[in-house]
This record gives structure tokens, sequence and C-alpha cells, in this order.
């Protein structure tokens, strides 16, 4: 029982990663129904951003190691969201009028060039975070130890989504998104400067990433040019798992596929983990074609 | 008739033209040699150092005259670390008419130049390519200067039975690599009794969470983990075993010589950590040796991070030997390092060959990290 | 000169294919001729690497470009095809001509049971299943199922292909080997395009809601241009297979998925012309870019992007059929203008096919 709640906290706290990034995606495609194969690539940026401001600005020498983390994360959500921003601009903004396809296309060089960008820039090694900013201690929860910088980057992850559930939900600006998800043409007629939603979205979007990114290096220490294949691919079954276009789904498919890695990864193989992860995702899609918060909508005729 | 010009597929047809009559014009007066390492892919930074050094030595052999008063060009292509990029890297070599090729690092990357060189009669060089059936084809023009799987897998099985662990765990990352030391190991551990497996499984290489398995392997109560994967899967496993509170011993395979293996797990978490490995130039007491060291201070700041791209040097420098003895007839130098050259100094100790191509004698030795994430060379 | 206005002609696609195979046919000579160090055997082996992706995308234009199936999966199958070769080959001595049908069919079979339960989900999930397929394949390969697939080994040693005593050893010879493949199939191709079949499919891509009411079998159609597709990437793994001569689970990665997709969609979907056409940019364009080392995979994604943005329906996008209408021209006039009207974009109104 204890190995269990132990495997629980693990699948969580990789969940709430993949649930942030998943975030990013859902967003993007709520509005633009595209899917940015870039994403987890502005996450691996975000992670690097933090690197160098970590060891240009010298923010490890703040008094309190979490404020630095907190400020690290900040300025890296920063500019990874100008990233974002000047992606739509330059490879998918031209694109809006055509084919879906040509798009996702764009979206998949656009990936293919960050990584390639990171690795001439930081090198084909990779790189890591200096020790001792975050501190040591740990926490029991449920009987089990959990190390404090577990569940403070569950518990910021967290905090984030709700946030951006509040913003979206809650706000004129989120009503501006929302009205823009569900019809573009509409929304204009309302008076909503469409252009400037996408451009916010893909602000909002990013900038989670980036956040990521940077938790990521923090609690791991190790970061590479080429981590935001994986983690991309896997947040974005998570945001297809919780029926993509849906806040509270990517939440959702985040944290089940960090919880169905680590139990399956415990009780079955490790070997055969991501796979069990695909299998369920297909099972899933064939008994609920439109994830588990998707909505159905009838077909357009 | 602009937009025309667009829309028509000459531009495309003009572009194919560009690459098809593609071809670099010969140079006279020069030996070639052709580098293939993985500069971009899953292996760059092995790559990149690879390409570094035979840079830097081609680079002092030319300032001291050349070889026979010809200087060297070295000629550098990408395999991409896949097979396929391999195939087209080592056809572009051959028709840039190279006797020689330094390269590669992994197994089955080799597997798939190995065939190109061989019909093209030129001379390969294997720098990280450990897989046992890469040399029992018969090429007669095929060598290695790394060592072999089974010869590492005994050397860990002896040492995991030395310092007397009794339950071990053995970990892989599902590379042919990793896998193939696993499975060696495991297959002597069973036949020789001397310890009991009580965990066997793969991890996924590039995930940075690995505190579900931990959580697994910590159930088992092993004795020691034998890791026989790559050095950031080991240095997460040392960090995230340091956050666990759970401290066992843990054994690695050479891949995991590696300078940022510490700084990923951190000192703390890495002091006391054992792989076995080629030695390092740093533990080589010859002339050679400790000129290159030097060298490669002077030039890169810092020192070679990799054992692997030591071992291209390596490969580097036979060549060069070889050349100066019998010209730049490939069959003629195969011949030569087969029988006949006397034992050349190397970055890693002594280098020569058997009939088959492998390096002779024993190369492993056994490291440990000390609290100031040093790697020290265990004496036997 | 206006190509446009030639490519209106009806046998221009039959002088364009002759007059491209012609050039392809004659380039080991030009090569030889032109002094290309070693016969030429680097840009050989390019073409060859070019002409067995050229076959992969034109498999997966029967079912993305045709049928309109988001389908990023199609290693899945060309890996099947591989393996099915290379384990026959070096397991049971098949020789390696002899697997060509077998590789192909059990491609198919693999594409029916996998598409079945999935076929009729739409858009974007049928995406997202198509790469955990690739996934789940690459998966079981590396762990070796079934104990015959080599593991993260792969298999090795696989034998050259021969007919009737003549060996495909050299590059040239596999040169002609897979470029004859290559021509054969877009004949093949071609007339199924234009047969019933393949009209069928279009329909299906443009509006299936109108197609299922025509009484077209949408699903049954969507599977057989699966299995058909798959057969022919099966095929195209035993090229492969023969040609590479030993085969590994990450030759078969998501990534090699996502380039034949761009294959498809940056030459034009729907276009075996373009499709060919993004198969010499996007697999040669790796290749030229190798001067820049390291920094070659940079610049092929920028050149990704910029084809794109300047082309968004594909560098020869696929172009309306003309059944002559223009006989009628006067009798049925708004048919004749719907044909003859700007270029027409399946996907820009399809918003909502997946949600």
């Amino acid at each position: 029982m204890e190995e269990f709640l132990q495997q629980l906290t693990n699948g969580l706290a990789v969940g709430g990663i993949y649930a942030l990034l998943a975030l990013g995606y859902t967003m993007v495609y709520g509005i633009l129904r595209l899917i940015n194969f870039a994403h987890g690539d502005l996450f691996t940026l975000g992670a690097y951003l933090g690197f160098t401001l970590l060891a240009s600005l010298g923010l490890s020498g703040l008094a309190s190691g979490l404020l630095a983390a907190g400020v690290l994360i900040l300025l890296s959500m920063g500019l990874v969201a100008v990233a974002g921003f000047l992606l739509e601009r330059v490879a998918y903004r031209p694109l809006r009028k055509s084919d879906r396809l040509s798009a996702v296309v764009s979206a998949m060089g656009a990936s293919i060039f960050f990584q390639n960008a990171l690795m001439l820039v930081y090198g084909a090694k990779s790189q890591v975070y200096p020790d001792g900013i975050l501190p040591e201690a740990s926490l029991i929860l449920l009987g089990t130890e959990v190390p404090l910088t577990r569940f403070l980057m569950f518990a910021a992850s967290l905090a984030l989504m709700c946030l951006l559930y509040w913003f979206v939900n809650r706000t004129r600006v989120g009503a501006a998104i929302r009205a823009v998800a569900i019809d573009q043409d509409a929304a204009r007629l309302m008076g909503i400067d469409v252009n400037r939603i996408i451009s916010l979205v893909f602000l909002i979007g990013p900038a989670l990433g980036g956040a990521a990114g940077v938790m990521i290096g923090l609690y791991y220490g190790q970061i590479t040019h080429d981590m935001g294949f994986t983690f991309g691919l896997k947040a974005f079954i998570a945001a297809i798992l919780g029926g993509i276009g849906n806040i509270p789904g990517a939440m959702l498919g985040g944290m089940l596929l960090g919880i169905i890695e680590a139990l399956g990864a415990a009780y079955i193989s490790i070997a055969w983990k991501d796979a069990i992860a695909f299998c369920v995702l297909i099972l899933i899609l064939i008994f609920r074609p439109t994830g588990l918060l998707g909505e159905r909508v009838a077909d357009k005729v | 008739m602009k937009n025309s010009f667009c829309r028509s597929p000459v531009l495309s047809v003009i572009a194919t033209a560009i690459l098809l009559l593609y071809a670099n014009p010969a140079f006279a007066g020069v030996i070639k040699i052709g580098l293939m390492a993985p500069i971009t892919g899953a292996f760059a930074s092995e790559g990149q150092d690879m390409q570094k050094i035979v840079a830097l030595m081609v680079e002092e052999i030319n300032k001291a005259g050349g070889i026979n008063g010809d200087s060297i060009e070295l000629l550098v292509e990408d395999d991409g670390s896949t097979p396929r990029s391999a195939a087209t890297a080592a056809s572009r070599l051959v028709s840039k008419g190279v006797p020689a090729v330094i390269g590669t690092y992994g197994s089955a990357v080799t597997e798939a130049s190995q065939d190109i060189y061989d019909e093209a009669g030129a001379v390969q060089i294997a720098t990280g390519s450990t897989a046992i059936r890469l040399t029992a084809k018969g090429l007669k023009r095929f060598f290695r200067t790394c060592p072999r799987d089974d010869e590492q897998g005994r050397v860990a099985v002896t040492t995991l039975s030395k310092l007397e662990f009794k339950h071990v765990a053995i970990l892989h990352d599902n590379s042919a690599y990793a896998k193939g030391l696993a499975e060696e190991a495991k297959k002597l551990i069973e036949e020789g009794k001397s310890a009991s497996i009580v965990f066997y499984d793969a991890l996924q290489p590039g995930e940075l969470d690995y505190s579900a398995i931990l959580t697994k392997i910590k159930g088992v109560k092993p004795d020691a983990i034998f890791f026989t994967g790559y050095y950031p899967e080991a240095g997460l496993l040392l960090r995230q075993m340091a956050t666990m509170k759970w401290s066992v011993p843990m054994l690695g395979g050479d891949a995991t010589n590696n300078y940022d293996l510490v700084k990923i797990a951190g000192q703390a978490a890495a002091k006391g950590y054992r792989f076995i490995s080629p030695p390092m130039p740093t533990d080589i007491d010859s002339p050679a040796a400790k000129a290159f060291l030097a060298a490669y201070r002077a030039k890169y700041n810092s020192l070679p991070s990799s054992i692997w791209s030591v071992i291209a040097g390596d490969a580097f420098t036979v060549l060069v030997s070889a050349i100066k003895a019998k010209g730049t007839n490939p069959s003629a130098i195969a011949e030569y390092m087969h029988q006949g050259m006397p034992a050349v100094d190397g970055l890693t100790g002594k280098i020569s060959f058997d009939d088959k191509g492998d390096r002779k004698g024993d190369l492993y030795r056994l490291y440990e990290i000390n609290g100031k994430g040093e790697f020290i060379l265990q004496k036997n | 000169m206006n190509l446009a206005r030639y490519a209106r002609y009806r046998y221009f696609p039959l002088c364009l294919g002759g007059v491209f195979f012609a050039i392809m046919a004659s380039i080991p000579w030009l090569l030889n001729e032109a002094g290309a160090p070693g016969s030429g055997i680097a840009q050989l082996d390019m073409l060859n690497k070019i002409g067995i992706y050229a076959l992969l995308a034109l498999s997966l234009n029967i079912i993305l470009g045709q049928t309109g199936l988001f389908h990023m999966g199609h290693t899945a199958f060309f890996a099947v095809g591989a393996y099915a070769t290379a384990i026959l080959n070096t397991m049971y001595q098949w020789p390696v001509f002899s697997t060509l049908p077998v590789a192909g069919l059990l491609a198919a079979l693999f594409a029916l049971l996998v598409a079945v339960p999935i076929i009729r989900l739409r858009g974007d999930y049928l995406l997202v299943v198509t790469i955990g397929i690739v996934e789940i394949v690459r998966i079981c390969l590396t762990n070796n199922i079934f104990g015959i697939t080599g593991g993260a080994n792969g298999i090795f040693g696989i034998a050259r292909p021969v007919i009737f005593g003549l060996a495909f050893s050299s590059p040239r010879q596999q040169y002609y080997l897979i470029w004859g493949f290559t021509g054969i199939t877009v004949i093949l191709f071609y007339l199924l395009e234009h047969s019933r079949f393949g009209r069928a499919l279009n329909y299906i891509k443009q509006d299936e809601l109108a197609a299922a009411g025509c009484g077209i079998n949408v699903a049954r159609y969507k599977l057989a241009a699966f299995c058909l597709g798959a057969f022919w990437a099966g095929m195209a793994g035993t090229l492969y297979a023969a040609n590479i001569r030993s085969i590994e689970p990450t030759s078969f990665n998501f990534f090699e998925s996502v380039i034949i997709f761009a294959i498809v969609i940056l030459g034009g979907a729907g276009s075996i012309t373009g499709v060919i056409l993004g198969a010499f940019l996007l697999i040669g364009l790796q290749d030229v870019f190798r001067d820049f080392s390291s920094a070659r995979m940079l610049i092929f994604g920028a050149a990704m992007i910029a084809m794109m943005v300047f082309r968004p329906q594909g560098l020869l996008p696929a172009r309306r059929r003309h059944y002559g209408a223009r006989r009628y021209l006067g009798k049925f006039p708004c048919a004749v203008r719907r044909q003859c009207g700007a270029a027409y974009n399946p996907y820009a109104e399809d918003e909502g096919d997946c949600v």
C-alpha cells in the first residue's frame, strides 16, 4: 500500500507537468483547431532560458531559494511568451485561411527549427541547473514521504491551472477567448479583435509551457535540447485524452496520463509503460471518440 | 509573368538539378581521411566531441609537417545517429575517395555503413560500436579501437562478485548497446550463480522522472543496481535516489564515463558511484597521452568529456602510423594493422589488433567517483 | 511560358511522367559521364533514399491526400513490411523478392486490424491514434515481441534481392530497382485516381455525408484506402530492408512518420506529381544542407516553414478534375462556374469536423 501511494505521488508529479503543457496544446487547439507541434520545444526553450537567466543574473544569490525560483519562473514565462507570439506571427498567421494540415506541417518545421537552434546555441550536451536553489526538506503526506520540492512543483502547476481557469471563465477577456473559440466570425461581428485574442492565446499557452520547463530544470536538474519531443508528445496525448479544446480536460488528462504511466511501470512493466499509455488512449477514444471531457457536437451538414 | 514563374515547378527543377550535380572537386597532394560521427541526432554530444578531438590531432600533425610530407585533409560526415543517414554519409565519403574512415559510435549505425566501405575497399575503424557481431563477419578492412560487449559483461560480472553483491538489479535502457550488455551480464551471472538477479527491466531514456522505477526497484531490496545505459539517465537515477533518501551501491557501464554525470547527479549523490571503462587519458602514463591532454586543454579549455571521443583519437593515431608505414593503399594498411604493426601508443594505452580486427588486450578498469566528483581509477 | 496553361492539356500528366522517368533513367549514365566521384554513388544513394520515401509518400497520399484521413502513423505499416522481409529472409531463407507480396499483405492485414475500430474517429482524433500506433509498433519491436524482431539490435544480414540470377547489389542496380518500382507505382496510382474507386475516395474527402448519401459505403472505402496504402508501404519496407540490409526499431519512429506526412502536405495532397516533388525536396534538402554540418536541420526546419507559408496549398496541389464540362457551357451554367472557380480548399471550412 505504501508503495502504491508512493507511485501515485510519482505519477501526480509528472502528471502535473503534462497537464501544464497540455493546457498550451488545448488552448491553441480550441481557438485555431491547430495542433501546435512546436509547443514541446517552447517548453524546452523555457528550460534553457531559465538556465541562462540563472547563470547570468545570479538569481541563485537571492536570499530565499523559493523566491529566486519564483522570479525565475516568471521571467522565463515572459520570454517564452514572446517567442510564442513571434512563432504565431511568422509560422501560423499566414496560414490561417488555408488548409489546416499546412499549419500542422509548418508547426513541425518550427519544432525542428527550435530544437536545432537550441542545440546550436547551447551545444548538444545536456545542461545542468546549479544545485541547491530549492530546499531539500520533505513532507509526510498520507503516510508517505514526499520531497517538498516535488509537492511545491505540483502545487505551482495546480495554481497556474486554476489561475488560467479563472481567467478564461470569469473575466471579460476570457469570455472573448471563449467566443473566438466558438465562432471567429461571430466574435468579430461582436467587436472582438480576433487577431489580438489569438495573439493572447499564443502568449498564455507558451508561457505555461515555459513555466513547466523551468520547473523541470529546477527539479530534475538536467535539460536537453530534444526533451521537448518526448514531453510534448505525452502532453499532446494528455490533451486528447481529456478532450482537446477543453481546459479542465487537459488538466484531468495530464494527471491521468502521469498516473497511468507510474502504475503501469510499477505493476506491469517499465519497458512497456508507454505502450500501455497509448493503448489506454486508443481504448478511451474508441469508446469516447471525443476524449473524456470533450463535448459531442453533431456532425456538420 | 513573375507569378507564373513562382507557381511553375521551374524553381523546384532548378533546386533538384543543383541537388544532383552537387559534388566536391578532388584535391591533389593530400591524404584524405574520413570521419563519420553523429554530429546531430541522439548522440550529437559524442559526435561533436569526436570531431573536436580528431580535428585537433589533424591540426597538430599538419603543423608538424604531415605524414611523410603529405598533409592530411579530414572529411567529416554526419551519420545523424541513425543507420539511414549513416549509409548516406558512407557513400559520400566513399565517393570522395577516402582510403580510410574513422567511425562511428552506435553499433547499428556502424553496421549500416560496413558494407559500403567494404565494397569500396576502404578501411573502417569503429570507435564506439561494441556489438560483438560487427567483427564476426570476416570483413578484412574493419577494425575497432573500442572493446566488445562480451568483454565488458565479463568484467562487470567479475566486479560485482568481487564486491560481494548477492542480489543484483539489472536495469538497461532498451538501446542496442545497453540491452546487449545487460543480457551478457545476466547470462554470466546466471551461469556462474555468483548472485541472484532480483530485477531486470528497461527504462525509457529521455524521460526525466525515474522515481516510479526506483520505487519499484526499492521494493525488491537489491544489494546493488547494475545500470548499463548512458550517463544522463545514470545521473538522474543517482539524483532521484538521493531525493528518495535511498542509498544502494550502483555500478555502471562505460557509457556512463562522462563528467556530466556528476553535474547532473550533484557531487553528493554521485559519490561512491562505480563504473567500468577503458582507462582515461589522464590515467595513462605515456608522453602521447600527456601531450594530447595539454593540447586539448589549450585549445578547448576543458578535458574531453567522454571516453568514446578519446577512442576516436586512438583510431586516428593508428591510421597515421599505418599510413606512415604503408602509404594510402587500404589493403596494405589493413594487412599491416592485422599483423606487423608494432603496438601503437594510444590515448587509452597500447593498441594492436587481432585477425578479426578487434583490439587486443583487456581494456576495462574499475573507476569510482569520490566526494569531489573526480573519477578515481581503482587498483585491482 | 505559362506551365499552368499547358497543364490543362489532357495528355500533360502522361508527358510529364514520361519526361521525368526518362530523365531519371538516364541519371546513372549522366553521373558517370559527368565524372561524378565514385561514379556518383553518393548521389545515387541519395536518390535511392528519395525513391523509397517517394513510394511511402505515394502510398500515404491515397489515405491522406485522396481520402482525406488524417493519418500520421504510416511508418507503422512501413515497419511491418520491412520486418516481414527481414524475418522471412534471415530466418526462413526466403529470397527477398518473394517476400515482397507477403510484406505488403501483412502490412495490409495489420492496417485492417488496427483501422476497423478507429475508422470512425474524426480528424485530429484519428491523427493521434495513428501516432499511438506508430509508437506501440516501435515499442513492440524494441521489446522483441514474439522473440523474432531482434529487439533494439534489430535484424541484420538481409540478403540482396535477386531476380532471374540478376543481383541488385550496387547502388546503381538498387537505383533501377527502386525507381522502376516507383514508376510502376505512379502508373497504377494514376489509373486508380481516375477509376471509380479513386473518385469515390475523392468524394469522401470533399464531403463525407454527401458521399454516404450517394450510396458510397464510407467506412468500407476508408478501410480499403487504408489497406491499399499500407500494402504499398509494406512493399516499400521490403525495398528499404533490401537496400539498407540492417533494420532496427529507431528507423521507424514517430519522426519518420512526420517526415512522410510533411512530404505529402508540402508537395500537394492528392497530387502524384506534387508528392514526388515533395520527396525530392524534403529528403534531398536534408542531404544538400549537409555542408552546414550541425546547422543543417535548423535550416531544414526553417525551409519547411517557409515552403508552407509561401505555398500553403502545397507545391503542386491536386488540380480539380475536368469532365469536359465546357462542352455543356450555357446548358448548366452554375455547374461550369463552380468547376472553373478559384482554388478550392477542402479543409478551410471543416473546422467543426472533429469537435
